[in-house]
C-alpha cells in the first residue's frame, strides 16, 4: 500500500498542475539559441529572443479564474524556467489573454526591480521606455555588420503604442496550455535582407507589434 | 531585572522607529505641489546618502574615471561650467550642454528634449551614452557587488544587500530629490523676508512683461518645450524635441531651463553657445530667427534698452541661491575609512 501511494503521488500532483508553456519555435521546432535555420534558401540562426507579457488573466466560461500576481514577466528563450507559468492546481480554463508588452502606465512610473529591472537589458536608455520584444540572430543575406539582424520593439506613447492585447481561444477546457510563437513567419513578413535593424518606436514597429499579435496560436497539452 | 529588560525593550523600539523614519520632503511654502511621486520611492537618509555617495563615484562610468559629478557640479549648482558640450569618457565631447540640477521633484520630464519620462530613469542616459560614462547598468551592479563598502550601504539602505537597478537608480533619483534650491533673494523677497532693490525692482517687472510666460515663477520655468529662435548649429545639426516625438512641430523646440541660479551654471542653451546673460539678452532683443515653430510669445522680439538689460540682469541675479551652492549635505561625500 505505501509503495503505491509513493508511486501515485507524483503522477497526482502532476496531473493536478495547471501551467502555461510558451515556446517560440522556428519551421514548427522548438527554437534553440544558435542553431541555423532553413530560411528561403538560406540559414539563419536566433542569437537572442525575449518579450515581455503582462496583465496575464486566465478564463473559463467568460469567467476570470486566476489574475498573474506579477505584473509582467519576461520571456526570454535562454531562461527556460521563464518559459513556464505555474497556475493553480487543478485549474482548468479555456481562454488565455495578456498583454504583448508593457502598458503606458508603467512606462512613466519610474523604476521597477524583478523582470521590469532595467538591468534585464530590456529598456530603451536614449529615450524613455520598455522594449517589449526583442529578437536578434544572423542571416547572411543582412547588409549588416556581421550580417546581423536586431528588431527591438517598443514604445509606449501615442501614436506609436505597439502594445498588443492578445486574446487567446483554447480548442477545449484544459488545465495545460501550449502558446506557440512561430518567429519563422515573423521574420519573412520583416524580410531581414531588406530590413536588418528596428531599434526605436515609430510606425514600423507599431506595424511589426501587430503581425506578432496575429502569429500567437493556442493548444492545449 | 523586570526594570532592566523593560528599558532595553523601550530603548530598542526607539531605535527601530529611528532606523524606520523616513525623510520627509520639504516644500517650500511658495512652491507648488511637487510632482515625483514619493510613495514609490519613499526618501530615507540613508538611501539619499547612498545616492549622494553613487553620484560622486565615477566607477558608475566604464573606466571607472566619470562620475556623475563630473558634469555636475555642486559649486556649478550641479551644472558644467566652462563647458558649452559635456565631456565624457576618453575626453569624448557630448553634444549637448549639462543643464543644473534642482528642484528636479517638479519636472515631468528630463533632458534637453524631454527624452526620458522620470527621474528614476534619467541616469541610465548619461550612463549608456558612448560619449558620456559608455557603462552598462547590470555591470554597475555588478561591480557595486564586489564592494564591501557598497554592500554595507546598501544594506544600510534597503535592508538587505541585494544590490539591483531599480535600487541604484532609486537611490540616485532620492539624493537629486533632495536638491532643492528656494534660498535666494528672490525667495526672500516672496516670503516678506526682505526686498528689492529699486533697479531689481524695475527687472522684476521687466521679467513679468517679457520672460515669466516661459520662465514661470517660482520655479521659473513651465518646463514645456519652445523654439526660442536660435540659429542653427550646422556642426551639431540638434532638432531637439523632434528626434523623441517624431513630428515636424517639434522641430527646434528645447525644455524650457529654470532661471534660477544662472551666475552658477554658464554657459547657456541647449549647445552652451552664450557664455554671458548679455548674450542672453541680446539674442531675444536683436537675434531671434522667424520661423514656423518659433515660440508665440518670441513673434516680437522682445524691446530691451541697454538700462533694462541691466536691470533685468540684476534682477536674474537675484535668483542666484548662494546656500545650496555651497551647501555641505549636497558635496563630496566623506571618504570611506
Amino acid at each position: 500500500m505505501r509503495l503505491l501511494l509513493i508511486i501515485l503521488f507524483p503522477i497526482v500532483t502532476f496531473a493536478q498542475e495547471s501551467q502555461i508553456r510558451f515556446k517560440p519555435t522556428f519551421n514548427a521546432h522548438e527554437i534553440e539559441i544558435g542553431k541555423s535555420y532553413p530560411f528561403e534558401k538560406r540559414s539563419i540562426s536566433i542569437e537572442n529572443l525575449k518579450f515581455y507579457i503582462s496583465n496575464l488573466v486566465i478564463i473559463l466560461n467568460d469567467k476570470i479564474v486566476f489574475q498573474d500576481s506579477l505584473p509582467a514577466r519576461l520571456i526570454d528563450i535562454e531562461n527556460k524556467i521563464s518559459l513556464s507559468i505555474n497556475v493553480k492546481n487543478g485549474l482548468k480554463f479555456d481562454k488565455i489573454v495578456f498583454n504583448l508588452g508593457i502598458d503606458s502606465i508603467t512606462n512613466v512610473s519610474g523604476a521597477f526591480g524583478g523582470d521590469l529591472d532595467p538591468t534585464k537589458g530590456m529598456y530603451w536608455t536614449w529615450q524613455s521606455g520598455y522594449i517589449n520584444f526583442k529578437l536578434e540572430g544572423k542571416d547572411p543575406l543582412c547588409k549588416s555588420r556581421h550580417q546581423k539582424f536586431q528588431y527591438h520593439l517598443g514604445g509606449y506613447a501615442a501614436p506609436y503604442n505597439s502594445l498588443q492585447l492578445i486574446s487567446l481561444n483554447l480548442d477545449k477546457k484544459s488545465t495545460r496550455a501550449e502558446i506557440r510563437l512561430p518567429i519563422d513567419k515573423f521574420l519573412k513578413a520583416v524580410n531581414p535582407q531588406n530590413q536588418s535593424e528596428i531599434m526605436s518606436p515609430g510606425s514600423r514597429t507599431v506595424e511589426l507589434s501587430a503581425i506578432l499579435k496575429q502569429l500567437f496560436v493556442v493548444r492545449s497539452w | 531585572m523586570v526594570k532592566t529588560i523593560f528599558i532595553f525593550c523601550i530603548l530598542a523600539i526607539f531605535t527601530m522607529a529611528l532606523s524606520n523614519t523616513n525623510y520627509r520632503f520639504e516644500k517650500p511654502s511658495h512652491f507648488p505641489e511637487a510632482l515625483y511621486d514619493f510613495s514609490k520611492n519613499p526618501l530615507k537618509p540613508e538611501i539619499i546618502e547612498l545616492g549622494r555617495k553613487l553620484f560622486y563615484d565615477p566607477i558608475l562610468s566604464k573606466d571607472s574615471t566619470i562620475s556623475c559629478a563630473s558634469c555636475h557640479s555642486p559649486f556649478n549648482a550641479f551644472a558644467h561650467t566652462d563647458h558649452d558640450l559635456s565631456h565624457g569618457i576618453r575626453d569624448q565631447i557630448g553634444f549637448r550642454n549639462a543643464p543644473a540640477l534642482f528642484n528636479l521633484a517638479w519636472h515631468s520630464n528630463f533632458m534637453w528634449d524631454g527624452a526620458v519620462n522620470h527621474l528614476d530613469m534619467q541616469a541610465l542616459a548619461p550612463i549608456s551614452s558612448h560619449t558620456e560614462m559608455d557603462e552598462d547598468i547590470s555591470n554597475i551592479c555588478l561591480k557595486l557587488s564586489m564592494s564591501d563598502n557598497y554592500q554595507k550601504l546598501f544594506e544600510k539602505a534597503f535592508g538587505n544587500n541585494n544590490i539591483s537597478g531599480e535600487r541604484v537608480l532609486k537611490a540616485l533619483s532620492q539624493f537629486q530629490l533632495s536638491l532643492v534650491s528656494a534660498e535666494s533673494k528672490y525667495d526672500s523677497v516672496i516670503q516678506n523676508l526682505t526686498v528689492f532693490t529699486p533697479q531689481e525692482k524695475k527687472g522684476y517687472e521687466l521679467f513679468l512683461k517679457h520672460c515669466n510666460s516661459c520662465h514661470s515663477e517660482p520655479l521659473f520655468s513651465n518646463f514645456q518645450f519652445a523654439d526660442n529662435g536660435l540659429q542653427i548649429d550646422t556642426t551639431l545639426n540638434d532638432f531637439g524635441r523632434m528626434k523623441v516625438t517624431q513630428n515636424k512641430a517639434d522641430s527646434l523646440k528645447f525644455k524650457i531651463p529654470s532661471l534660477r541660479n544662472l551666475q552658477y551654471s554658464y554657459p547657456y542653451m541647449h549647445d552652451g553657445r552664450f557664455k554671458k546673460l548679455s548674450e542672453v539678452l541680446n539674442h531675444y532683443v536683436k537675434g531671434i530667427e522667424n520661423r514656423p515653430g518659433l515660440a508665440k510669445d518670441l513673434a516680437k522680439k522682445i524691446p530691451l534698452s541697454s538700462t533694462e538689460k541691466v536691470d533685468l540682469i540684476a534682477f536674474l541675479l537675484t535668483l542666484n541661491d548662494k546656500k545650496f551652492v555651497f551647501n555641505k549635505e549636497f558635496g563630496f561625500p566623506k571618504l570611506d575609512k
